[in-house]
């Protein structure tokens, strides 16, 4: 399998084998290339392989005249934010996300805060592949400046917009899962900064990780074990950079990712009626919110950057992805776990609520997602092919061809499309009932005739 | 004219201009081999003050973190305290980052291997081996290292030399102490080192910014405001670095330039005096060291130029001193390295213990007059201008080791090709002024005729 992946999403790959500091350095040549110098903001997650791609990313960035300020160790939501506060040129995110340790990733950041864009990520590439870049001379090359307030930056914007006295009142006990990620010590002291007390695992940037970062419930049998045995009112997971959130109730139920964003959004809507982003793959409870509050939902291609765009364009009101991924405009336009946690613990003060009510009333639907191997060769076919019989295949479906092929009945949908970061392709089946859901990408498997490859 | 190519990937590491030809990837990669070469292990990193050192030391530690490598970083100090790091923390090897004396446009690597002395041509061959062929060591996440910072670089340096010697006194008093640091990384430890030595210090250039107030070779054109500040403050002397603190230029109590090479004679005059040994130095090195030797009934061995060939030369002879006619001393006992540092040490010493003003210590030294001419050679012609010249003085003593050597007995000529660039160097020493000029233009004459 091909383990490197240059897309919108950023260039990513497996460190000792794919992503060699060749393809950092390049890679930041290309980006401070691209942006003409200015003033970058640079972060990283607590992966070892990190500080060996930070290095390969300054060294390429001072190359071509851009004023490096490195931000150390922090989450990537920290960067985007004193990115803007800054009026910095870009950013780059070194983490690989949600990813497993021995990935590392570069993920672009324009002035606005916001991941580059397709078009923008294509003219990268293009920067990349041409190999000429920026070459300034000795008297014009700035010293890295190193900075460490990114992490109290955006603990004042997050104080700023909470209503943190109702917070405190409630002195929540919450339990929290960091994966000895780069919230490993934000998420402590925001918590305890609202008068919760904390107990929390995997709080070392020094430590590995204890187990896969992505936020799924079967990452979260630790956390959930520890709300258990600690009563916590809630458990937080938080993935390697800060951008994915997970969720387990106050009874240890552990909730699906694709819970995190629904639940914030039927949190916002409550509030203010207004427009929800989110893409196409996102559960259709998002729908079924709005629809409830008088507010309305607008759908992307998949990847943060589309989603925020969108978010920004409309004015909407709270964007995010079903990965468990959340924007609040209000704080910033990109993906903020602990913007979203701050949200929750708001809400659940004000309203005297607990997490597992709150999660009752977000609409019921089962999701059925599978990763299928294919060799990039055939991705493109298959999914032509797919889309050629679907008009007489599919018949009285809904179809969206914005990515990949979404087909939607009136009691559920499926969604085939390209993985952005890994050589597969994605099928996401929904519907009210588990079989419904099983039976829609047990159907489009059947078409595509390829090997579920998910865990 | 086609523009002179800036990039040199030789025996002496990698070497270009900023902006140009020494970008991050390239540096990078040989950084990743050096790290496969040495087949990971600890690598202590240093570099001079140049305003690109940062840009360069943050690629050279990507590819020796991808390799598997324990990076150590000194950060900004001199390269014989990054030898003698290497030595001291027992690690696998270095790279200092500095051009040394080149312009400040440019920079470079230069690789040091365990016993803090350069690569050698057999051991630089292989390294550009691994290069070439690009198939680097590749570390998997859970064996990268994370870069150690170390700051003992200057404190463990100058305590080596103050083991052996301490405080100065001339004739009963402080000896007043001129420098010129060029603000590079002698900037940091020249002037500790002084008040170390309980001498009166009146510097100039010693901000370490990497931006040069002349060019950092520390010859005596380089040297007019160090020469201005002696006479001016009344010192004992005076002392230039260049960049990276290898390579020490002298001026007289007069504020007038001894010349690179008594620096050497000075250094080896005063030991000898002191013990008797061995002593080493390159073929292009003035006579005086021979006569001075011989005072001492001592022995001298000569070497291809290059600093490596000395010092590895040294360790075989166990020599007691040595160094290059362009201001480098080694003294063993205290660094296995070009040292401007231990210069400065023994020259003090010397003029403490004769108590004489250091003017008339360099009178005292046998009289040479240099000719250093460089000729245009494409590299196509180095061999037939060679064989021309040997046929020529085919009946005079020869020396073959590196280039031409002729020797009389009391002048010698040496014609040589640079390693960095397509010209011939021709070096004439003769008695008098005008004897090694009339050599000079009789060896290019029979260079233009062939």
């Amino acid at each position: 399998m091909n383990l490197l992946k240059i897309s919108i999403s950023g260039v990513r790959g497996i460190v000792g084998a794919t992503f060699t500091p060749e393809l950092a350095v390049n890679f930041a040549q290309a980006f401070g290339t691209y942006l003409e110098s200015g003033k970058i903001l640079i972060c990283r997650d607590t992966r070892p392989s990190g500080a060996m791609v930070r290095s390969a990313v300054i060294s390429g960035l001072i190359s071509t005249g851009c004023q490096v300020i490195d931000l150390g160790i922090c989450p990537t939501p920290s960067m985007q934010l004193l990115l803007t506060h800054l009026n910095a040129r870009g950013g780059i995110a070194i983490s690989g996300g949600h990813n497993p340790e021995d990935w590392n990733a570069l993920k672009f950041v324009r002035e606005d805060g916001i991941y580059l864009n397709a078009l923008q990520a294509s003219e990268l590439l293009d920067v990349y592949h041409q190999g000429e870049f920026s070459k300034m001379p000795w008297n014009r090359l700035f010293k890295l400046e190193e900075r460490n307030d990114a992490i109290e930056r955006h603990l004042s914007k997050l104080s700023q917009n909470l209503e943190c006295e109702a917070i405190r009142k409630r002195k929540f006990r919450v339990a929290v899962d960091c994966c000895n990620g780069a919230c490993s010590e934000l998420t402590p002291r925001f918590l305890e900064e609202l008068g919760c007390s904390v107990v929390s695992i995997n709080d070392s940037i020094q430590e590995r990780f204890p187990h896969d970062p992505n936020p799924t419930p079967s990452n979260m049998q630790q956390l959930r074990a520890l709300v258990k045995a600690s009563g916590a009112d809630i458990g937080f997971a938080h993935d390697a950079d800060g951008e994915r959130l997970g969720i387990v109730t106050e009874q240890g139920v552990p909730l699906s990712e694709e819970y995190t964003l629904a639940i914030v959004t039927e949190i916002e809507l409550s509030k203010q009626a207004g427009v929800v982003v989110t893409n196409l793959s996102t559960t259709q409870a998002i729908d079924e919110i709005a629809i409830r509050h008088g507010g309305s939902v607008i759908r992307t291609p998949i990847g943060q950057a589309y989603v925020a765009e969108t978010v920004k364009e409309v004015g909407a009101v709270v964007g995010g992805e079903g990965s468990g991924g959340v924007i609040l405009p209000k704080i910033q336009f990109t993906h903020d776990s602990i913007a979203a946690i701050g949200r929750i613990l708001e809400f659940l003060a004000l309203e005297q609520r607990s997490i597992s009510k709150l999660a009752e009333n977000i609409p019921l639907f089962f999701m059925v997602k599978r990763n299928l191997a294919a060799s990039p060769s055939t991705i493109y076919a298959n999914i032509q092919e797919l889309r050629n019989s679907i008009e007489t295949d599919a018949e009285g479906s809904e179809v969206d061809y914005s990515d990949g092929i979404k087909l939607s009945w009136p009691d559920g949908w499926v969604h085939i499309r390209d993985s952005n970061t890994e050589s597969m392709i994605r099928i996401i089946a929904e519907a009210r009932d588990r079989t419904r859901a099983e039976t829609l990408a047990d159907w489009a498997q059947s078409r595509l005739r390829l090997r579920d490859v998910s865990d | 004219m086609k523009p002179i190519r800036t990039l040199k990937i030789s025996i002496s590491g990698v070497r270009g201009v900023i902006g140009d030809s020494l970008s991050p990837p390239l540096l990078t990669r040989f950084a990743e081999s050096f790290g496969t070469y040495l087949n990971s292990g600890k690598i202590v990193v240093g570099r001079d003050t140049r305003t690109s050192g940062e840009m360069v030391k943050h690629a050279v530690f990507a590819g020796l973190m991808s390799t598997g490598c324990q990076g150590v970083d000194l950060d900004i100090c001199p390269v014989p305290t990054v030898q003698l790091m290497v030595r001291k923390l027992g690690a696998r090897g270095g790279i200092a980052i500095t051009a040394s004396h080149n312009p400040v446009e440019w920079n470079a690597l230069k690789l040091i291997r365990s016993d803090g002395c350069f690569l050698n041509s057999y051991q630089a061959e292989e390294l550009l081996s691994i290069y070439h062929q690009g198939d680097f060591r590749k570390a998997r996440n859970d064996k990268i290292k994370q870069i150690k910072r170390n700051t003992l670089g200057i404190p463990s340096h100058l305590e080596q030399i103050l083991k052996h010697y301490g405080p100065v006194k001339w004739k009963g008093r402080r000896l007043k102490v001129a420098i010129d640091c060029c603000n590079g990384a002698g900037s940091l430890m020249t002037p500790r080192l002084l008040h170390s030595l309980e001498c009166d210090l009146v510097s100039i250039n010693t901000i370490p910014d990497g931006i040069f107030p002349h060019p950092p070779e520390p010859v005596p054109q380089n040297l007019t405001d160090l020469c201005r500040l002696v006479k001016e403050s009344e010192a004992d002397v005076g002392f230039a670095q260049d960049a990276d603190a290898d390579r020490l230029a002298i001026v007289s109590e007069k504020g007038v330039p001894i010349g690179e090479d008594n620096t050497l004679a000075l250094a080896v005059k005063f030991l000898l005096s002191q013990e008797r040994g061995t002593v080493v130095t390159n073929l292009s090195t003035t006579q005086a060291i021979d006569d001075i030797a011989q005072v001492f009934n001592c022995r001298v061995i000569r070497t291809k130029i290059g600093e490596v060939n000395v010092t590895e030369t040294m360790k075989k002879e166990e020599a007691i001193i040595g160094g290059e006619g362009n201001g480098g001393v080694i003294f063993p006992r205290i660094n296995f390295a070009r040292d401007s540092m231990v210069g400065i040490t023994l020259v003090l010493h010397y003029m403490a213990l004769a108590g004489s003003p250091l003017s008339t210590l360099v009178e005292d030294l046998p009289r040479y007059y240099f000719v250093k001419q460089t000729v245009p050679c494409p590299s196509s012609r180095v061999r037939s201008f060679l064989n021309l010249l040997k046929e020529t003085y085919s009946r005079e003593k020869m020396d073959l080791t590196d280039g031409l050597k002729i020797l009389r007995p009391d002048s010698w000529a040496h014609i040589r090709p640079s390693n960095t660039e397509p010209i011939m160097r021709i070096v004439v020493e003769a008695r008098s002024e005008e004897a090694a000029q009339v050599w000079a233009r009789e060896i290019i004459a029979k260079m233009g005729n062939g």
